[in-house]
């Protein structure tokens, strides 16, 4: 068994023909952020579907490689990607509320969707709410449609309905990029006490943001049709500060990308 | 520059549905002195109304409605103006033509109506008998039995359908459209023929209502699973995945999220769907035998629907006939009133509460 709650062996990650990611190691250790950066094209969202089997889901995809969650194969034989994703929770860049339920509703959905029986769900709805950091501004008006809310709160409101999943891990899919400051500064806040219990890989397109809330950095690049693969990938500080590949210290102070 | 000066406004007021005078003057005119100088014309030389509508209203209501605009907004409000004439011009053209309609069914239809029109049957009714006795109430029997075994097949078949070409992975998807789409342009009669030769000529059952059914089922499947189709790819593909996202299984996920999502598109596939079969009447003739009495069993015996008892006692001519044959068609007309009614409130989204705390 490895050390890291999180790891992947080869990642390598076809369309068709397209070959887009090329041996993608990286390793993911418990409570600890993770941000993949890199220039629009280049794989990270891709690269961060594998890690819950939602990858699958387009047609024509295709993979090789493993990914290893507390060290066991999560591509394994009848491994049921159901079992997967509700371990490995995932918030995507666009706010995806569903429209039809209230926001109590949103909360509950996960357990509701997927069948799980738990003890817990008493305060499932305050507590969920109450990690995603909009319990107060909502506690009001819990039966109201989620759409109802502003997009900053509908993001919040699908983090939250994550978390009431408590998963091990949680991905983030650029989860500001349609977001204001001040909804990006609470999602942030967010992320940081998340981080004391779940492990948590982050997409993002900014710098800023990377340093501020990751504590391990991957970048990754692809050059003109050539599948993507992970140039540098060490601690935060070292990529920003100190990175080995001339590339990388291109990109990340704004050079190129 | 000078201090800003404030419009004092009530809240909520609309402040771009005030036109100014300009505006409202020029539609003032452009109404009503057309028609005016239409209605003296008419008056004067006694000309047919609809020629007259063509030939002298329409031209001059459209040089108004060109002047008009040009008066209110300049060179780019002409075209604006005659659109605007034209758009208005056919909407009441064919609103005017349904009311028509509809008010001549309401108006020959209610010759015929009676309490007993609606529950009574045919069996004593010849083409001589007076409207006193006699009515229309096994061929409402009919049409609800008929149209309801059809909806009951149906429905779960086009849905289930409709499903599989949006959900699932795209195996054979392209034979199943082509196949639906070949299915939507089968003629209704050719429908009835088939159930009649493969299933009425060869002995294995007599004219019942239950192969009426079955000749209306591939009329109505391809309507509803090609709109329950349409109305389920609406929903967004990032809605799936977020329920996916959090572990369902994707049947949960599709029951859960994408139904819902999708309700009130369904709702219209299946309402389509029975609008498209509930005025067939070819295919019934071939395997109903329109019959005169009230027969609820749908496995035995004949029967008859509304249409279809539309189409016999039109056929039969005699005055009371022909109102009988009104009167159904203003059952009819009711019938699938209520029936799109009762779906659209029963589709409605639910009225989420205001402050639940």
């Amino acid at each position: 068994m490895s050390n890291y709650h999180l790891e992947t062996k080869d990642i390598n990650v076809w369309f068709g023909e397209r070959h887009v990611l090329k041996d993608v190691n990286l390793q993911f250790p418990n409570n600890k952020v993770t941000a993949l950066i890199g220039p629009s094209g280049c794989g990270k969202s891709t690269f961060i579907r594998t890690l819950n089997r939602m990858h699958e889901l387009i047609p024509s995809a295709g993979l090789a490689g493993e990914v290893l969650l507390d060290g066991k194969d999560i591509y394994g034989e009848a491994v049921d990607p159901v079992d997967v994703r509700i371990r490995v929770g995932m918030v995507f860049q666009k706010p995806n509320p569903f429209p039809t339920m209230s926001i109590k509703d949103n909360v509950m959905s996960g357990i509701k969707l997927s069948g799980i029986t738990r003890s817990d769900t008493a305060d499932l709805v305050e507590v969920s709410l109450k990690r995603a950091a909009m319990w107060n501004e909502v506690k009001d008006r819990l039966s109201d449609p989620a759409v109802s809310l502003s997009g900053g709160q509908q993001q919040r409101l699908c983090i939250a309905r994550s978390l009431a999943m408590n998963p091990d891990v949680l991905l983030m899919d650029e989860p500001c990029s349609a977001l204001d400051p001040g909804s990006t500064r609470r999602i942030e806040e967010t992320i940081l006490e998340l981080k004391e219990n779940v492990t948590i890989v982050i997409v993002t397109h900014n710098m800023q943001q990377a340093q501020r809330i990751s504590d391990q950095t991957a970048f990754f690049l692809a050059e003109d049709n050539t599948p993507g693969y992970v140039v540098e990938f060490g601690e935060t500080q070292q990529i920003f500060y100190g990175p080995i590949d001339p590339r990388t210290n291109e990109y990340v102070n704004g050079r190129f990308g | 520059m000078s201090k800003a000066t404030f419009v004092a406004r009530p809240k909520r007021a609309e402040p771009w549905t005030r036109l100014g005078s300009k505006v409202r003057l020029a539609s003032l005119l452009t109404i009503l002195v057309p028609a005016s100088i239409f209605a003296l014309f008419l008056f004067l030389t006694g000309t047919d109304f609809m020629a007259g509508l063509v030939t002298v209203f329409l031209p001059l209501q459209l040089l108004f409605g060109a002047w008009a605009g040009f008066y209110a907004f300049g060179k780019r409000g002409i075209l604006d103006g005659l659109l605007l004439v034209i758009t208005f011009f056919l909407a009441f053209f064919v609103l005017v033509m349904l009311a028509s309609v509809l008010w001549s069914v309401i108006e020959a239809g209610f010759r015929a109506m009676s309490p007993h029109f609606i529950y009574q049957n045919n069996v004593y009714v010849s083409g001589k008998t007076g409207l006193e006795i006699g009515g229309a109430g096994h061929a409402i029997v009919g049409t609800s039995i008929v149209v309801g075994i059809t909806s009951l097949v149906t429905v779960p078949l086009g849905v289930a359908t409709a499903v599989y070409l949006t959900e699932t992975r795209d195996f054979g998807r392209g034979t199943v459209r082509t196949l639906l789409q070949a299915m939507s342009a089968i003629p209704s009669v050719v429908a009835g023929l088939f159930i009649y030769s493969l299933l009425i000529i060869s002995g294995w059952s007599g004219y019942s209502g239950l192969m009426g059914a079955l000749a209306l089922i591939p009329l109505m499947l391809p309507t509803v699973s090609r709109v329950a189709e349409e109305s389920l790819r609406n929903v967004s593909r990032d809605l799936r995945n977020g329920a996916l996202a959090l572990g369902a299984p994707s049947y949960r996920a599709f029951l859960m999220v994408t139904l819902p999502a999708a309700q009130s598109g369904l709702v219209t596939a299946i309402l389509l769907g029975i609008a498209r079969v509930i005025g067939e009447t070819a295919p019934l003739l071939l395997t109903m035998a329109l019959a005169n009495g009230t027969n609820a069993n749908p496995l035995e015996g004949g029967m008859t629907t509304l249409p279809s008892y539309i189409f016999s006692f039109i056929a039969l001519g005699d005055p009371s006939s022909i109102a009988r044959a009104w009167g159904a068609a203003l059952v009819l007309l009711i019938f699938v009133g209520l029936l799109f009614a009762a779906a659209r409130v029963a589709s409605a989204p639910k009225k989420v509460k205001k402050r639940s705390a």
